[in-house]
């Protein structure tokens, strides 16, 4: 299975599949192959929860092709409560600010056509 | 390192154009060759920038353009790096002519595809994000700088009218300049009230979609004044990278690609941000304008939207930003905007700019940038 492969089923399964290097223990998502830090190639898997906070997040109201059905949606950034990792995703049935201020805790639903899916916990 | 020079710029209008992509790649090119009078013969190579070729049948787009110039026998390359294909293509023949490969060079930036329609645009533009985590999870590049803005105004003591005061600035500035898209008086009231394209931006915090093509002759020094006594000269160039995904950045309201960008192209001249009289930098949203000028250090963090808000980037004010009108009011026609920026510099410091100069101008500086910063190029420019 590919990094990919893995890193999506991860994500079906509301997990984030980070990796941490063997030589300085710098975690990254399993998408990147060396360490940012120290640019060494090992690593192990080191699954966390796709649980977290919004950092920051937008509005969609002009989407692009495909997503005309969902709008008004989100696209959220959300920082990860066991690491420092940010991730970003789909986050639906969001209209105006006030339904997600930032600092609003999310969690990883899913991976599907609109990839990494979350929602408001 | 051998001095490089600017000998002559052109562009055509930017905006809907019925000209194919290669008719309006040539018009420039042809432009820029005219101003610096040489003749085509005397080009060694040909930097083409481009994004969206395909969405005009048209890709490999240097031979076309070599072989319409009558130099077919040249070498030519095409340079692809989102919206900052223009800047990232000068920079690599800016290096070519100082290692000394080459005498002279044409840099052509081309775009066309407002015929394409907004949906087509919308999701094509939006695979020049980090689409695996992006644009296939629904963010369009209005979200993207959407979401960096929604982190400027939680972060820092600014407001959504501070930022309309960008996009009304432009529009003034765009206003003298006969090639700009977007030739239109705009108020604050008339960006609150537009459209939400993707909150908290609205229709008239974006740039349009702009067809265009801008055009630059690269030479020696020695070419230079050999030529021409109307000739700038590049003192510093500069590139840097950022994180593709937004997700891979640790603040959402600086990017990293221009701050290394721009560090490198002030340390190349010799200068610092006070020693710059204008900038036309990356203006593709209003929050763009904002972060720019922090990262190019005209103001401290968090205080960008204030100063535009206090119209201190105005037209001969503390720092003239973007008196082209930038991307917002000129336009946005990717691949061609990194070279229109050094188009505006060249008019600005060899006395063309009309209307719009800014007034006793020596140095001026671009910056462009491709997605969301992933890809930067800042440069420094000196009259002579």
């Amino acid at each position: 299975m590919s990094a990919k492969e893995d890193f999506i089923e991860n994500a079906k399964n509301g997990k984030v599949l980070a990796r941490k290097c063997t030589e300085c223990n710098e975690l990254h998502l399993a998408t990147v192959y060396f360490c940012k830090k120290c640019g060494n190639k090992n690593f192990e898997n080191h699954p966390v929860d796709g649980i977290g906070k919004i950092v920051t997040y937008t509005i969609m109201t002009v989407p692009p092709e495909g997503f005309e059905q969902y709008s008004p949606y989100a696209w959220a950034v959300m920082e990860l409560n066991d690491s420092n990792i940010r991730i970003s995703g789909f986050l639906p049935n969001i209209a105006k600010p006030e339904d997600l201020p930032v600092g609003t805790p999310a969690k990883i639903i899913g991976y599907d056509a609109r990839g990494i899916v979350l929602e408001k916990l | 390192m051998e001095k490089v020079c600017v000998i002559g710029a052109g562009s055509t209008k930017y905006g809907k154009l019925d000209d194919s992509i290669t008719d309006i790649a040539v018009q420039a090119s042809v432009a820029a060759i005219e101003s610096a009078g040489i003749k085509p013969k005397e080009i060694d190579a040909g930097y083409i920038s481009n994004v969206f070729g395909i969405a005009d049948k048209q890709v490999h787009l240097g031979p076309v353009i070599m072989s319409n110039l009558g130099i077919s026998e040249k070498p030519s390359l095409s340079i692809e790096s989102a919206c900052g294909s223009g800047s990232v293509s000068f920079r690599e023949a800016f290096a070519n002519v100082a290692a000394g490969f080459y005498d002279a060079v044409l840099v052509t930036g081309v775009e066309k595809v407002t015929h394409t329609g907004t949906e087509w645009t919308t999701t094509y533009f939006s695979y020049c994000s980090d689409f695996f985590y992006e644009g296939q999870a629904g963010a369009s590049f209005p979200g993207l700088f959407a979401s960096m803005a929604r982190a400027y105004l939680t972060e820092f003591n600014a407001t959504e009218e501070d930022f309309a005061k960008v996009a009304v600035k432009n529009h003034e500035n765009g206003l003298s300049n006969p090639k700009a898209h977007l030739r239109k008086k705009i108020t604050v009231d008339d960006v609150m009230n537009s459209a939400v394209v993707a909150s908290p931006l609205k229709l008239y915090d974006c740039c349009p979609f702009s067809d265009g093509a801008s055009s630059v002759i690269l030479c020696s020094e020695k070419f230079a004044k050999e030529h021409t006594k109307d000739y700038i000269q590049v003192i510093g160039s500069g590139r840097g990278g950022s994180p593709a995904a937004l997700q891979g950045r640790n603040h959402l309201t600086t990017i990293p690609s221009t701050k290394l960008a721009a560090e490198s192209a002030y340390k190349m001249a010799g200068l610092g941000p006070k020693d710059i009289d204008f900038a036309e930098v990356h203006d593709c949203f209003t929050i763009a304008e904002v972060v720019d000028s922090e990262d190019l250090g005209f103001f401290e963090k968090g205080q960008g939207a204030k100063a535009a808000s206090e119209g201190r980037t105005k037209l001969n004010s503390e720092i003239s930003i973007n008196p082209s009108g930038g991307l917002k009011s000129k336009g946005h026609p990717i691949g061609a905007t990194g070279v229109g920026q050094v188009v505006e510099v060249f008019d600005q410091l060899t006395g063309r700019a009309g209307e719009r100069e800014v007034k006793d101008a020596k140095v001026g500086l671009t910056q462009n940038f491709g997605a969301t910063g992933a890809s930067c190029a800042v440069h420094i420019f000196q009259s002579v």
